[in-house]
């Protein structure tokens, strides 16, 4: 307590910090704005005080100078959001990116243009704040009080991140025609045609000065816990919500303004830290500075990047590409959020007895039966056995579907057990992003099509992640908030890659959107014999070494005890879980969510011990995907809905919910 | 003499008879043989569907078929006409139910061709490259399926008739503009930042070029046939009729922007709103594009034209 007084007290370094940031904004401003720019010097500098005359002129002036002051704004207004977000909730992991504000509010900007176009059209600030805060809530709701200033508010946020995220491409692709523009604009992109955007978002950011007055004060107070600020006259919930509607405010202009652009928020505020800042306002003030120069930075770099190509590089692309090495550098200096706070659905009290596993399996069973059998055709619902021809369509996506959901489902056991952390799926962790990466990147810049099988590289790209996890990891015993990180950084890396692909604008998006929103369609025979024979394969090791990771799970000591080798244990066992994930990856692409419901719908079912739990969560997986698919077929006839999207939407949504329902029997209790 | 060339004739006739009973297509892999002209067409591609219907056949069902009828709209396509799912994910089973004995389908489908030829036999048509001429290949494709149709001959009377066609349009420009016709751009705008320049290989210019009108002189490297720009880099249209496609909902908020405002061609009034029209499509999209950019350039008035393009 005395030291975080101190510390608070008196600011490092500011006398230095402050006019160095300066200067370096001021040299990267003049840069920025001398970037693919005809003019002299000296006209530029004329053109300070008389009206533009000739098209360069007005290109510079309405074109570059607005590009230049929107960087500055948005980035001060990241920045200042992340840090009053960090500081309330005393999380250093927590920005409107990993809260899943920014997934908000970009679906409450897509709902918006769908649905009530003329209100996106001119205040489109309100829908983005509507889903920013919306997300937010849950995440809060989610972690619960104890739990905001550690990890499971991250990983509360990061769930409602993929989620939103899924949500939002699910209703873009069911009304694909309509919202083309929105990939542009989900790009993230300062390109500017005038001063209208500037001189809209300067006053919605002048709470910013206010903030900077009047809020350090109850963040102050904040750092001395929550009795200590009560005790000094804070009445804290009302200030606490104040403040977070104006965090949430500020990133939500931005967000409307210019689209998506994360990490800025997030990173800037640990980066002033680290220079020096210390104290509440210092935090915020040093905060928007750092964040108007990252951003500059990195817009200069996609301006500098479209004019030597033919390609545009969105802005906000250019970002997360700095932005996620730089998060994993963030992360390899300093421990992150560390705390096994719990957030774990109460398991069921008795045991599965044999009578609910044989009531499972027949469930499954007549499922199986009823999505080869059940279908809608022309002329209405039709329940018959198929025919030779499209039995030659069903059984391979069904099998599919069986096969990939068992996998997924035995890798988020593996997982959840072995980094004993409830929220570890192969999604969250990035492997299946990893997976992606590894295909989409092969597709966008080696020609390779989209289509075809790509098994090795999606083990490669799933391999990589692992790689890159273990290497993190072994210096902080993985420890759950790095492998946190790794997993945001690569799903954000993942999603700049995406945004560039759809800013080129093709005929392809869409082909690129709906194999990135996973369908078992294109699954050959061949392919799905495969994922179902190389499933059964992996399942055998996971299964036989079971016991192993049953002592893995209780802990450390107690494997080492038994005489496990800890490194190489958890080698192997991770091994398998990127095996696991790219085999279903490269086949069905990304289908989330599944991976992180199944073992959790089992544990709840009765099933505490490993090898019950990963029997019965293979088995729920398998159902789970198999019923996702069958309703994509079903539901919007003869379209269909892509089985990855439907899954995550469906077990995402379910997931939050018994998160939120279990948050409300224990605030009862 | 006479005799003998009436018994050549006579056996020319019997050879053609014979072929006709086995009628052969080419598609973009090769020729394939059918035992008689398909009578249930399933259409998997939208440029397809388009070259059917102006051959006077009506599909069993296209892919998409809803939003054919919303964005392609010329030709139109009979409300019989099934939807027949995505077109990248077309409903197999669906197809099956049809018992089709002809799909047509596009690259994008190219991968599920062994699927699709479990349902029947499949045409695949490569209708737009970046290395080849896409109006020449739309031509070629709509008499190839005229000759699997049997109806050459009325396809060589309706590409005739697209030719006057072109021709009365090209009289209407000449008689606005006189006999020197301006140079033309044609844009499609993404956003207020990003537009889509299209290049020689596209179908606007060909149209264009059919129209007797020069433009964009560079091939784009899509296979579209358009280039991705900054939109500020129209800017260095000095000299050309810029057009651009509708619909476009923001242009309220660019077209008010004083550096809009400052671009040569709108600064000059040589720029127009071309109506709606689908321009990845069949040879007659060609007359549906030049028939819309024909209204666009009669609304420029002339006296700005001819002095601001020279």
């Amino acid at each position: 307590m005395q030291s975080v007084l101190k510390l608070a007290a008196r600011p490092q370094g500011w006398s230095r910090r402050y006019p160095l940031a300066l200067l370096a904004m001021l040299l990267l401003a003049l840069w920025h704005s001398q970037i693919g720019n005809p003019l002299p010097a000296a006209t530029q500098w004329a053109l300070l005080t008389r009206a533009p005359a000739d098209f360069a002129e007005l290109q510079w002036w309405h074109a570059s100078l607005p590009r230049l002051a929107m960087a500055l704004l948005v980035g001060a207004a990241l920045g200042f959001s992340g840090s009053l977000l960090q500081q309330l909730t005393q999380n250093r992991l927590v920005s409107p990116m990993t809260l899943g504000a920014s997934a908000g509010a970009w679906l409450g900007l897509v709902c918006a243009s769908i649905w009530l176009p003329a209100l996106a059209a001119e205040h489109s600030e309100w829908p983005a704040l509507a889903g920013a805060m919306l997300a937010v809530l849950l995440a809060l709701a989610i972690a619960g009080v104890r739990g905001i200033g550690g990890l499971p508010l991250v990983l509360g946020g990061m769930a409602l991140n993929l989620l939103l995220g899924a949500l939002a491409s699910a209703i873009v692709m069911l009304h694909d025609q309509y919202s083309r523009n929105l990939f542009l604009w989900g790009a993230g992109d300062l390109t500017q045609n005038d001063w209208h955007w500037v001189l809209w978002l300067l006053p919605r950011l002048a709470p910013m000065l206010l903030l900077l007055w009047l809020a350090p004060r109850p963040l102050t107070l904040l750092r001395l816990g929550a009795s200590g600020a009560q005790g000094r006259g804070l009445r804290l919930w009302p200030s606490m919500l104040l403040l977070l509607l104006a965090a949430l405010w500020l990133s939500s202009v931005a967000i409307a303004a210019v689209g998506l652009i994360g990490f800025i928020g997030l990173l800037t505020p640990n980066f002033a830290r680290l220079l020096g800042a210390r104290g509440a306002r210092d935090e915020l003030a040093f905060s928007a500075l750092l964040g108007a120069l990252l951003l500059l930075a990195t817009d200069a770099l996609a301006v500098l990047a479209s004019s030597y190509s033919v390609e545009l590089v969105p802005s906000g692309a250019a970002a997360a590409l700095i932005g996620a090495p730089a998060l994993l550098w963030f992360t390899r200096r300093q421990s992150a959020g560390s705390g096994q706070q719990n957030l774990s659905l109460a398991p069921a009290a008795r045991p599965l007895s044999r009578r609910g596993w044989g009531l499972l399996l027949a469930g499954l069973l007549a499922l199986v039966l009823v999505s080869l059998t059940l279908a809608p055709g022309t002329h209405g619902w039709q329940l018959a056995w198929p025919d030779a021809l499209i039995w030659s369509f069903r059984w391979p996506r069904t099998l599919a579907a069986v096969a990939g959901g068992a996998a997924l489902a035995l890798a988020g056991v593996i997982l959840q057990r072995l980094l004993r952390n409830p929220l570890a799926s192969p999604d969250i962790l990035g492997l299946s992003a990893g997976a992606t990466l590894a295909l989409l990147a092969a597709t966008l810049w080696l020609g390779r099509p989209l289509q075809q099988g790509g098994a090795p590289l999606a083990f490669g790209g799933s391999m990589l992640v692992l790689g890159l996890l273990l290497w993190l990891g072994r210096r902080q015993q993985y420890a759950p908030g790095m492998m946190a990180l790794v997993g945001i950084s690569l799903a954000a890396l993942l999603e700049a890659v995406l945004q560039f692909a759809l800013a080129r604008g093709t005929a392809d998006s869409f082909a690129i959107l709906g194999w990135l929103a996973g369908s078992t369609y294109r699954v050959s025979g061949q392919q799905a014999l495969l994922l179902a024979g190389g499933a059964l394969l992996l399942a055998v090791p996971v299964l036989c070494g079971q016991r192993a990771l049953t002592l893995l799970a209780i802990g450390d000591g107690v494997a080492q005890g038994r005489g496990l080798h800890l490194a190489r244990n958890r080698l192997a066992w991770l091994t398998l879980v990127a095996l696991l994930t790219a085999l279903v990856t490269s086949v069905l692409g990304p289908v989330g969510f599944l991976g992180l419901l199944a073992p959790h719908i089992a544990a709840m079912l009765g099933a505490r011990r490993v090898l019950p739990q990963l029997l019965l969560a293979a088995l729920l997986g398998s159902v789970l995907l198999l019923v996702a698919d069958w309703l994509g077929r079903v539901l919007i006839f003869p379209l269909q809905v892509p089985v990855g999207i439907l899954a995550s939407v469906l077990c995402g949504g379910y997931f939050i919910l018994l998160l939120l329902a279990q948050r409300v029997r224990r605030g009862r209790a | 003499m006479a005799r003998t060339i009436w018994v050549m004739l006579a056996a020319v006739l019997l050879l053609c008879s014979g072929m006709a009973a086995a009628v052969t297509v080419r598609d973009s892999d090769g020729v394939h043989h059918f035992a008689r002209p398909p009578q249930r067409v399933v259409a998997l591609s939208w440029e397809s569907a388009e070259q059917l219907l102006e051959l006077g056949i009506t599909p069993l069902a296209v892919a998409d078929a809803d939003d054919y009828r919303q964005w392609v709209v010329r030709p139109t396509l009979p409300p019989a006409t099934l939807p027949a799912g995505g077109r990248l994910e077309p409903n197999l089973e669906l197809l099956a139910s049809l018992k089709p004995d002809l799909i047509i389908i596009s690259p994008s489908l190219l991968d599920m061709r062994p699927q699709l030829a479990r349902i029947a036999p499949v045409l695949y048509f490569d209708a737009y490259r970046h290395d080849h001429d896409n109006a020449q290949v739309a031509r070629d494709i709509y008499l190839q399926l005229a000759g699997l149709f049997g109806r050459r001959a009325l396809a060589e009377r309706r590409l005739a008739a697209l030719e006057q066609g072109f021709a009365k349009l090209r009289g209407r420009l000449q008689q606005h503009f006189g006999a020197q016709l301006p140079r033309v751009d044609v844009v499609r705008f993404a956003s207020p930042a990003v537009v889509y320049l299209y290049g020689s290989n596209s179908m606007p210019l060909h149209a264009l070029q059919r129209l007797g009108i020069a433009g964009t002189p560079q091939p784009a490297a899509s296979i579209w046939g358009v280039t991705q720009q900054k939109v500020v880099q129209l800017g260095s249209l000095r000299h050309s009729v810029v057009l651009y496609q509708q619909p476009f909902e923001q242009a309220g908020k660019l077209f008010a922007t004083p550096l809009w405002q400052a671009m040569p061609f709108v600064a000059q009034q040589r720029f127009a709103a071309v109506r709606s029209t689908w321009s990845y499509g069949g040879i007659f999209s060609l007359y549906y594009l030049a028939e819309a950019m024909t209204d666009a350039l009669l609304t420029l008035d002339r006296q700005s034209i001819v002095s601001g393009t020279r």
